[in-house]
C-alpha cells in the first residue's frame, strides 16, 4: 500500500496511508529539506519530484505514491552539482532559504522537460511563494541553469559538502592539516 | 582556550561619546543614581565554548590550530545575510583568507547587546523635546545600561551592521594584534612592524599562519591602544562575496527549528482561540485521543496541543478534540477596527513633532485635506512558528528562531518555573520572520508541552494558526491637511495619524511577558512616537506637525519589516503627489523644490528618474514617484503601473539607494530587491479581514501575496558613498505603495487612498 522509492531507495512507510507524503518524508524519513509552509498546495515549499513531475508533497498521500519514484532535494544531486543548484548559488538566489528547496525542485522539473523555457513558461511553472522576494533572481538562475544544461556555459559556484580537512589544507595556504594525520 | 579579556563598552558605539565622569556628574544631578552605578556589573566575559584545538580571542572570534576562524554572529539570520556580513567585516580587519571563515551563532551574553536599537527605539518612543540635555543623557545612559543588564540582543530596525560593524572590527583588530605579537616574539621583532594578509602574519619575507600562532597569541595581553589594519590592496570589505549560507540553502541541509531531530521526539500541533481575553472552555478528549497516531493532549488556559508520532496526525487530531474557546468583550472585527481608527482620528491626539507654527500658518487660509486608510499587514513568512524543546530533569533545551534570545529564554523560564540558567536556547535561522520572531509564544508553548509529556517535542503552527494568530503590523488612518503658498508649494502640513500604540504593546510582551490582550488594553490611549515614525519627512516645509491619535482597535499589533515608515511614507508621498498635481507641477520638480536640505535623497530621486526615463508625470504615463529616508539610508523609487483586465499590474520598479558604504554590495542589492517585493506585497495584499476575533483568511492564497508572474522588472542602483553604513533591510519597503499609487493616478486619473491598493475597485 505504501511501498515506493525515495531518492532511489525502496521504502515502506508504516503510517496511516492517508498521511501526506510531506510528513512521511519529514517525520519518518527525516528528509527535512522538504518544507511545510501551508499544507494546502499554495506555497510550494514542499515540492518534490514524483516520476518527473514537480508535485506539492502536502497534497499527495503516501497511498497515492505506491510504486512511484520520489526524489527530494536531498536526492537531486549528491554534491550540489545539479545545474539548478549551481545556478542558484551563482545568482545568489536564496535569502532566508526556507522556500528554496521547493523552488529548486520546481525549476529542476521544468528544465528537465524544456531546457530553454520562455518567460511565460517560467511564470507558469514557478507558482511557489517566496516572501523574501527572490523572484527576479529565480528567473535569472533558471536561464543560467538552462544554458548549463544545454552545454553553453559551465559554473562552479557552490562547493560540494564534506570536503576533507586534508584536501582543504592542500588548497588553502592558511589552513593546516589536522594534527595526527 | 585562554586569553579571555573582553569587557563591554557600556557607553555604546556610534553615539556622542559620554565619559564615565560626565555620566557620574549627570547621574548625581538626576539624583541618587551614582550609588547604583558603582554596584552595577561592569564586566562581562565571553561564554563561548571552544573545541580542544580552538582558542577564544574575544566574544567575536575563535581561531583554531588548523587556521580556521570562527566568527561569532550575535544576530538572527532571517535572510538578511548577517551571517556573511559580520564575518566579512571581521575577516577584512583580521587579514584572513575568506575561505577559512566559519560562522557560529552567539550564546546569550550582555557583550552582544544591541544598544543602538534600544537607543533609537527609545528616542522615537519618548521624544526628548523639552527635556534638559543632561537629563536626556542620563536617560540614554541608564537605558543602555538596562539593555546590557538584560542582554537585549535584538535583531531589528535594520541595525545589524550599523550596530556591530565597530565591535566586529575592534574584535578583529584585537585578535590581529595578538597574532602579530606572537609572531614578533618568534622572530624577535617589533610586532608593530608586522602585517597580516590571507591568514598569515607577515614581516618582510617572513610569514607564519594564524593557525600556527593562535595558541600562543590567545595567552598574550592586549596592547593599550587598538591598532587597525592599514587599508589593503584587495579588501574583503566592499566585495561581492557569496553568502556563506547559500550552499546549505540549495541542498536542503540548512536547518531551521523544525528540522531538529532528537531521539524519542514527538510532534505537536496547536489550536489557539480568537484574539482577546480568550480561554479554552472544553475539548472532546475521548474523540481526540481516539484519533490515529495520537499520543497525548496538553491543555492550557489559552490553547490545546495534540501530540502524535508525526505532525500531520497531531494536527488532524485537533479537529477531533473540537476545542471550544470563550472570549470576553467585543469580538474583534474589521468594521470595529475601522470605527476605532476613525474615532481616534476625531479625538485628541498628541503632537509628536512640530516645526514652525501650523495653526498660525493655516489660519484663515484654504485647507486641503485627504484621508488615507491602511489595512493591517501580516508577516506571513513561509516558515510557520516552530520550536523544538527537550527536557532533561530540571533542565530544558529549546531550538527556535528568535530576534531577542535572552527575552525568549526568560519567557520560557517564567512559563515553566525554571530558572533562566536551566534553559538552554539554541538560536536557529528563521525561515523569513520580518519581525515575527520577536514573538516567543511558540517557544513557550513547546517548552510547556515538552515538560508535560516528558520527552522532546517539536511544535509547529499550522498555516491557519499562523495567519489567525499573527499579530499584524498595525492598521492606520491618516488625515493629511495642507495650506499652499502662492506658487502652489506646501506652506504648512499637518499629519494626524490614528494608529494603535504598538510599541508599548511590543515592549510589554517582550520584556514583561504580558499576554497580548492585556498588553493591548494597557497600551490603549498611550502616546507612541514610534507609531508615527517617518511622518516628519525630509521636505523643507516651513510649518509642519505630526500628531499621534492612539487607536484602541482591540487587535494586538506588532513590529514588521519597515514598521511605521511603511504607512507614514504612503501618507506623505501620496499627499505630496496630490499637491503637485493640484499645483499643475511635475511630481519630480515639486519634490526637488522641497529637498534643498536633503541632498542625498535629492540625488537618489534625480538618478532614479533619469534611469527610469521620467516623462514628467503627465496623465497617461503610468509613472509614479516616491522617496523616503530611514535608518540612515535614502531611497527614491519610480514605479510604472497600470490597471489591466487582470487587475493592478506593476510593470517596473526603478530604485536608487544611498545606504552609505556597503559591506557586501551583492547582499545589499538582494535586500533592496527583497524589500521592494515585500513592499509590493503590502501594496496589493498581505492582509486579512477580521471577524469574531479571528482572521477571516485561513490559507496562504487568500492573503494576496505576489508570485513570480506578478513580479515587475526591477532595476536597482546604489550611490557610491563613504558614509557610515545605513540600514538596508527595510529601506525598500515603504516607497513601493505610494509610488505605485501615484503611477496609478498618472495612468487612470484616479487616486487610491487605501492599502492594499487592490482593495479599491479599479
Amino acid at each position: 500500500m505504501t511501498k515506493f522509492s525515495v531518492n532511489d531507495r525502496p521504502v515502506e512507510y508504516r503510517m496511516d496511508p492517508e498521511t501526506p507524503l510531506l510528513w512521511a518524508l519529514r517525520d519518518a524519513s527525516n528528509l527535512t529539506g522538504t518544507k511545510y509552509g501551508c499544507g494546502t498546495g499554495d506555497c510550494g515549499a514542499c515540492t518534490v519530484d514524483i516520476d518527473g513531475e514537480a508535485i506539492r508533497s502536502c497534497l499527495v498521500t503516501i497511498a497515492e505514491c505506491e510504486g512511484r519514484f520520489v526524489t527530494t532535494i536531498e536526492g537531486l544531486s549528491r554534491d550540489r552539482s545539479h545545474p539548478v543548484q549551481q545556478a542558484w548559488v551563482a545568482e545568489q538566489v536564496p535569502q532566508c532559504g526556507f522556500c528554496q528547496s521547493g523552488m529548486v525542485m520546481t525549476a529542476a522539473a521544468l528544465l528537465r522537460k524544456n531546457s530553454n523555457p520562455g518567460d511565460a513558461e517560467i511564470d507558469a511553472a514557478m507558482t511557489n511563494i517566496c516572501r523574501c522576494g527572490t523572484y527576479p533572481r529565480i528567473r535569472a538562475a533558471i536561464r543560467l541553469a538552462g544554458r548549463v544544461l544545454r552545454g553553453e556555459e559551465r559554473i562552479a559556484a557552490a562547493p560540494p559538502p564534506g570536503i576533507r580537512p586534508e584536501d582543504a589544507a592542500r588548497a588553502i595556504p592558511a589552513l593546516r592539516p589536522p594534527p595526527g594525520r | 582556550m585562554a586569553g579571555i579579556r573582553d569587557t563591554i563598552d557600556t557607553k555604546g558605539r556610534r553615539l556622542p561619546p559620554v565619559s564615565r565622569r560626565s555620566l557620574l556628574v549627570g547621574a548625581t544631578a538626576a539624583g541618587g543614581l551614582a550609588l547604583a552605578w558603582s554596584v552595577w556589573p561592569r564586566d562581562y566575559r565571553p561564554n563561548l565554548t571552544a573545541a580542544p584545538d580552538e582558542h577564544v580571542f574575544n566574544a567575536f572570534l575563535k581561531i583554531g590550530d588548523d587556521g580556521h576562524i570562527s566568527a561569532i554572529v550575535p544576530q538572527c539570520e532571517m535572510g538578511q545575510g548577517v551571517t556573511t556580513l559580520l564575518p566579512q567585516i571581521m575577516a577584512d580587519e583580521l587579514g584572513a583568507d575568506w575561505r577559512t571563515v566559519a560562522v557560529e551563532t552567539a550564546p546569550i551574553n550582555a557583550l552582544y547587546t544591541n544598544t543602538l536599537v534600544v537607543d533609537e527605539d527609545s528616542a522615537a518612543f519618548m521624544p526628548r523635546t523639552g527635556v534638559p540635555d543632561f537629563v536626556a543623557d542620563v536617560r540614554s545612559w541608564a537605558r543602555r545600561e538596562w539593555a546590557v543588564r538584560h542582554a537585549v540582543m535584538l535583531t531589528a530596525n535594520s541595525s545589524s551592521v550599523r550596530m556591530f560593524e565597530a565591535p566586529c572590527r575592534d574584535a578583529a583588530a584585537q585578535a590581529r594584534a595578538l597574532l602579530m605579537m606572537a609572531a614578533a616574539r618568534r622572530w624577535d621583532a617589533d610586532w608593530q612592524q608586522c602585517d597580516t594578509q590571507d591568514g598569515f602574519v607577515t614581516l618582510g619575507a617572513r610569514k607564519l599562519s594564524f593557525g600556527e600562532l593562535a595558541a600562543a597569541a590567545a595567552l598574550l595581553e592586549l596592547p593599550a591602544e587598538p591598532v587597525y589594519r592599514a587599508s589593503s590592496a584587495d579588501p574583503l570589505y566592499g566585495k561581492d562575496l557569496t553568502r556563506l549560507d547559500l550552499p546549505a540553502k540549495v541542498d536542503g541541509s540548512a536547518n531551521y527549528a523544525g528540522d531538529i531531530r532528537l531521539p524519542d521526539m514527538v510532534y505537536a500541533a496547536i489550536r489557539q482561540g480568537p484574539f482577546g481575553a480568550t480561554r479554552l472552555k472544553r475539548i472532546d478528549r475521548k474523540a481526540g485521543l481516539a484519533s490515529p497516531g495520537v499520543l497525548s493532549v496538553v491543555e492550557h488556559e489559552r490553547w490545546v496541543a495534540a501530540v502524535a508520532r508525526n505532525w500531520w496526525a497531531a494536527n488532524r487530531a485537533l479537529d477531533r478534540f473540537a476545542p471550544e474557546f470563550e472570549t470576553g468583550g467585543t469580538p474583534i472585527s474589521s468594521d470595529g477596527i475601522d470605527r476605532a481608527l476613525a474615532a481616534a482620528l476625531k479625538g485628541d491626539g498628541s503632537r509628536i513633532a512640530r516645526k514652525g507654527d501650523v495653526e498660525d500658518a493655516m489660519a484663515g487660509r484654504e485647507r486641503i485635506a485627504a484621508d488615507y486608510l491602511v489595512a493591517p499587514a501580516l508577516h506571513a513568512p513561509i516558515e510557520t512558528r516552530t520550536a523544538t524543546a527537550a527536557p532533561s530533569g530540571d533542565r530544558l533545551r529549546v531550538w527556535v528562531a528568535t530576534q531577542a534570545p535572552a527575552q525568549c529564554r526568560d519567557a520560557i523560564a517564567r512559563a515553566t518555573g525554571l530558572s533562566p540558567a536551566a534553559v538552554t536556547l539554541f538560536p536557529m535561522m528563521a525561515g523569513g520572520s520580518f519581525d515575527a520572531c520577536l514573538d516567543h509564544s511558540v517557544a513557550v508553548q513547546a517548552a510547556i508541552i515538552a515538560r508535560q509529556v516528558k520527552r522532546p517535542v517539536q511544535l509547529c503552527w499550522s498555516r491557519a494558526e499562523e495567519i489567525m494568530r499573527d499579530m499584524p503590523r498595525a492598521p492606520a488612518r491618516a488625515k493629511m491637511t495642507a495650506t499652499l503658498n502662492a506658487a502652489g508649494g506646501i506652506d504648512a502640513l499637518v499629519a494626524r495619524i490614528a494608529v494603535p500604540s504598538t510599541n508599548h504593546e511590543v515592549r510589554a510582551r517582550l520584556f514583561d511577558g504580558t499576554p497580548a490582550d492585556v498588553a493591548q488594553r494597557d497600551a490603549a490611549g498611550r502616546v507612541d512616537a514610534a507609531a508615527v515614525e517617518g511622518a516628519g519627512g525630509v521636505y523643507a516645509i516651513p510649518h509642519r506637525a505630526v500628531d499621534h491619535c492612539p487607536a484602541d482597535i482591540g487587535l494586538p499589533t506588532a513590529r514588521w519589516r519597515g514598521n511605521a515608515d511603511s504607512y507614514t511614507a504612503f501618507f506623505t508621498e501620496c499627499f505630496v503627489d496630490e499637491m503637485a498635481a493640484r499645483a499643475g507641477a511635475d511630481a519630480l520638480s515639486y519634490r526637488m523644490a522641497m529637498l534643498g536640505q536633503a541632498p542625498l535623497l535629492a540625488r537618489c530621486l534625480l538618478t532614479a528618474t533619469s534611469l527610469g526615463g521620467w516623462e514628467g508625470g503627465l496623465a497617461g504615463t503610468a509613472q509614479g514617484l516616491a522617496c523616503h529616508s530611514m535608518r540612515g539610508s535614502h531611497i527614491a523609487l519610480m514605479a510604472t503601473a497600470r490597471a489591466s483586465d487582470k487587475g493592478l499590474q506593476v510593470e517596473q520598479l526603478v530604485a536608487v539607494v544611498d545606504a552609505g558604504r556597503l559591506v557586501n554590495p551583492a547582499i545589499a542589492r538582494q535586500q533592496v530587491e527583497g524589500g521592494l517585493i515585500f513592499g509590493l506585497a503590502a501594496a496589493v495584499g498581505a492582509t486579512t479581514d477580521y471577524e469574531g476575533g479571528l482572521a477571516t483568511a485561513r490559507k496562504l492564497h487568500q492573503i494576496g501575496l505576489p508570485r513570480l508572474s506578478q513580479t515587475p522588472q526591477i532595476l536597482i542602483e546604489f550611490i557610491d558613498s563613504d558614509r557610515d553604513p545605513g540600514g538596508i533591510g527595510e529601506i525598500g519597503v515603504p516607497v513601493v505603495a505610494p509610488a505605485v499609487a501615484n503611477a496609478m493616478f498618472a495612468a487612470t486619473g484616479r487616486r487610491i487612498r487605501r492599502l492594499p491598493l487592490s482593495a479599491h475597485p479599479l
